[in-house]
């Protein structure tokens, strides 16, 4: 259970990463351009990355063979670009009328209709799953929340 | 106004699949690696983007304050958190906690520029609702 309540604190801490990383990629943005702000974080956040694959490699030691070796399509090796297309449209977003808010209201909207086009469809490989009337609360729940983040700003 | 809001919704699509698609390769590699990878292909896909387009020049940003320069170091930490923490919650755990931290986060960011209280109040009222969404979401698919 330890562990598991450490999952969910990681989590959460995860949220705000970037939440924070959002926010500053976009002053960035407004020192030089969207694309810039992108291509620097991209390759200060590969070193960064470096960087903790071998300090990953020190501090979890790996407790012998992965227990369900999965080989990795090709496809998966390629989330970098609709990453660099997050910091990129953020970058825009953010420094508009929108703020730091509206966009990340906005693009939870994005991500739930991805989610239930996601499980409609079964796309990279998530079982499918019908779309129930509980999940049109839902959504009507994070577009509302999303419209009074959005529009209600001083 | 509307072309910014379309673009936000864009982006949330688009940070939804990066997300699916880091998670799957951390399966593999491991959450360290994975964010790795997805940091290099980013960056050399972004570089063959401003070299395509004439006029984006590599003109590196000297003014801006030091710390919009650690942007990459919060999405390094962000993709290696995430790609750890999915296989162990499951994506519906790991986008609920994501989400609510994004959110109580970017608001808190946000209200330190607010100019009256009542803006402010509408955003943490925004944020509640959005929260219980994504927790009715949760309890939908839990039965499952």
């Amino acid at each position: 259970m330890k562990g598991r309540s450490a999952d969910w604190i990681l989590a959460v801490a995860g949220g705000a990463l970037l939440a924070v990383m959002i926010h500053y990629n976009s002053v960035l943005a407004k020192h030089s351009s969207p694309v810039m702000a992108s291509w620097m974080a991209h390759g200060i956040g590969t070193l960064g990355a470096l960087v903790l694959v071998v300090a990953g490699a020190r501090i979890f030691r790996p407790k012998g063979p992965n227990p369900m070796p999965a080989k990795a399509p090709g496809w998966a090796y390629l989330g970098g670009i609709p990453g660099a297309f997050t910091v990129w449209l953020a970058a825009v977003t953010v420094n508009s009328k929108l703020g730091l808010s509206g966009t990340l209201a906005l693009m939870l909207v994005g991500q739930v209709i991805f989610g239930i086009l996601s499980d409609r469809f079964g796309l990279f490989g998530v079982p499918k799953r019908r779309f129930v009337l509980k999940d049109l609360f839902v959504v009507l729940a994070v577009l509302s929340g999303s419209a009074i983040l959005i529009f209600f700003r001083s | 106004m509307l072309g910014f809001v379309l673009l936000g919704v864009f982006n949330g699509a688009v940070i939804a699949a990066s997300r699916a698609i880091n998670g799957r390769l951390a399966i593999d590699l491991g959450a360290f690696k994975a964010s790795f990878w997805n940091h290099i292909v980013g960056f050399v896909f972004l570089t063959v983007i401003m070299l395509a387009i004439a006029s984006m020049k590599f003109d590196i940003p000297t003014n801006a304050p030091v710390l919009a320069y650690m942007g990459g170091i919060f999405g390094a930490l962000f993709v290696t958190l995430n790609s750890y923490v999915l296989p162990r919650l499951g994506v519906t755990k790991t986008v609920l906690l994501v989400i609510g931290g994004q959110m109580i986060t970017g608001v808190l960011l946000d209200v330190r520029n607010s100019k009256s209280v009542g803006a402010a109040l509408a955003q943490f009222v925004g944020v509640g609702l959005i929260l219980l969404g994504v927790y009715v979401a949760r309890t939908s698919k839990a039965k499952e």
